[in-house]
């Protein structure tokens, strides 16, 4: 990283070859779209080229920022395309019915292991589910109390409890 | 379950950043409060940490073929480095970065740099400041340091398609010289070789053409209308 932020073209396609598919595999389960994809890992390449000087190894590993751009990156451009993007039907959805909310989330419910994994699967699903929601489609507390039709406030209690619920299970 | 313990609120906000569910409005404050409260960014790259492995579960998909020349195509030359340099060099001697809005939100963004001089340098630092001759406002900044024989340009133009901007020297003898294209919005470190380090001494005017992609078809004179002037003195 040192490297690239001096400028070294090199480094960044070392860094390219070892972490794009990773990246690419995030643009594109949050966007689905094959040319969003592309064009948001290129955003990430170009953002990490010029920012290379803040990333900070106390804090973060070089995986884990460069995912979280590139997540961020996605999400910012999934909410770019508008509420159209997400012109599902609203009415019918019930709390209770977690296959209506974020199919995408819980299909990566099986991926991830570890820890934070089963720390997640030890909320309530309903819990789960918005959490998840939240961090693979950038659905605000608003967007999420539309999808799952319940009072804003409500959601907002649900997902700090649930990641209070988090930290204390990732600490145990 | 049990309950387990709250968040304090600071702590829950972090973990709201984190996870994106914080309204527009409320995501910029928390980033700018992320850009001047040192605590509060660890609490967000704490709850960035955490929750990333849910990551870890999303397949790996190979990029599509061409995805890095595009990308490498499209990487500005070195201008992170150039700009701090720049930024360096003349701090609050030329005023005129907040014309630019991009550069100005760009600087404000990084923590002050201090450069030291090398001690014994004996040529002074050069800047210059190329307005517009119709709007008399500041269109291209330039500092030149004969140390290091590099010519830093930062180019305050709006995108523009369609055309370069060529960069000029004028020396005393009234005849132009072209030192390079400077697309608009960035910042380049153009290097200067040892017949054209000479032209830039303090009352040397620099100049930016409108020209055809790839410059002006005669190397001895800009070819189209000129965007900007300003002359080099000592900083």
């Amino acid at each position: 990283m040192a490297r690239i932020a001096a400028g070294d073209r090199e480094a960044l396609r070392q860094l390219y070859q070892a972490t794009s598919a990773k990246l690419f595999g995030v643009a594109l389960r949050i966007l689905s779209d094959r040319e969003d994809a592309q064009d948001v890992l290129q955003e990430v390449y170009l953002t990490v080229w010029r920012r290379a000087d803040r990333f900070d190894e106390a804090r973060a590993s070089v995986m884990t920022w460069v995912s979280a751009i590139a997540r961020n990156r996605a999400i910012d451009r999934l909410r770019a395309r508008g509420p159209l993007a997400r012109a599902e039907p609203v009415e019918g959805l019930e709390i209770a019915d977690e296959g209506a909310l974020g199919a995408e989330a819980l299909l990566s419910a099986a991926d991830d292991s570890g820890r934070l994994g089963a720390c997640l699967s030890e909320l309530d699903k309903r819990t789960e589910t918005a959490i998840r929601t939240a961090f693979f489609e950038g659905l605000t507390y608003e967007a999420l109390a539309r999808r799952m039709d319940a009072p804003l406030g409500t959601v907002k209690s649900w997902i700090r409890r649930g990641l209070a619920r988090l930290k204390g299970c990732l600490e145990r | 379950m049990s309950e387990g313990p709250e968040l304090s609120d600071i702590e829950a906000l972090a973990a709201e950043h984190a996870l994106g569910v914080l309204s527009g409005p409320e995501r910029a404050a928390a980033e700018a409060r992320v850009a001047r409260d040192p605590a509060f960014a660890a609490l967000v790259a704490g709850w960035r940490e955490r929750l990333s492995p849910l990551l870890d579960g999303v397949p790996e998909v190979a990029p599509p073929p061409g995805a890095w020349e595009r990308i490498a195509r499209a990487l500005p030359a070195n201008d992170n480095r150039a700009l701090r340099f720049w930024r360096g060099m003349t701090a609050g001697a030329v005023g005129v970065a907040a014309a630019s809005l991009a550069v100005a939100i760009f600087l404000a963004n990084r923590p002050p740099v201090l450069v030291q001089t090398p001690p014994g340098q004996a040529a002074p630092l050069l800047n210059a400041s190329l307005t517009s001759q119709a709007s008399g406002r500041p269109m291209f900044i330039a500092a030149y340091d004969p140390a290091r024989k590099a010519l830093i340009v930062t180019s305050l133009m709006p995108a523009d398609p369609g055309h370069a901007h060529e960069l000029w020297v004028i020396p005393a003898d009234g005849k132009p010289h072209p030192l390079g294209l400077v697309a608009p919005g960035t910042s380049k470190a153009m290097p200067m070789p040892g017949t054209m380090a000479p032209m830039l001494q303090p009352g040397a005017t620099l100049a930016v053409s409108i020209e055809p992609p790839g410059g002006s078809p005669n190397k001895h004179a800009p070819s189209g209308p000129i965007a900007a002037v300003g002359k080099l003195a000592e900083i």
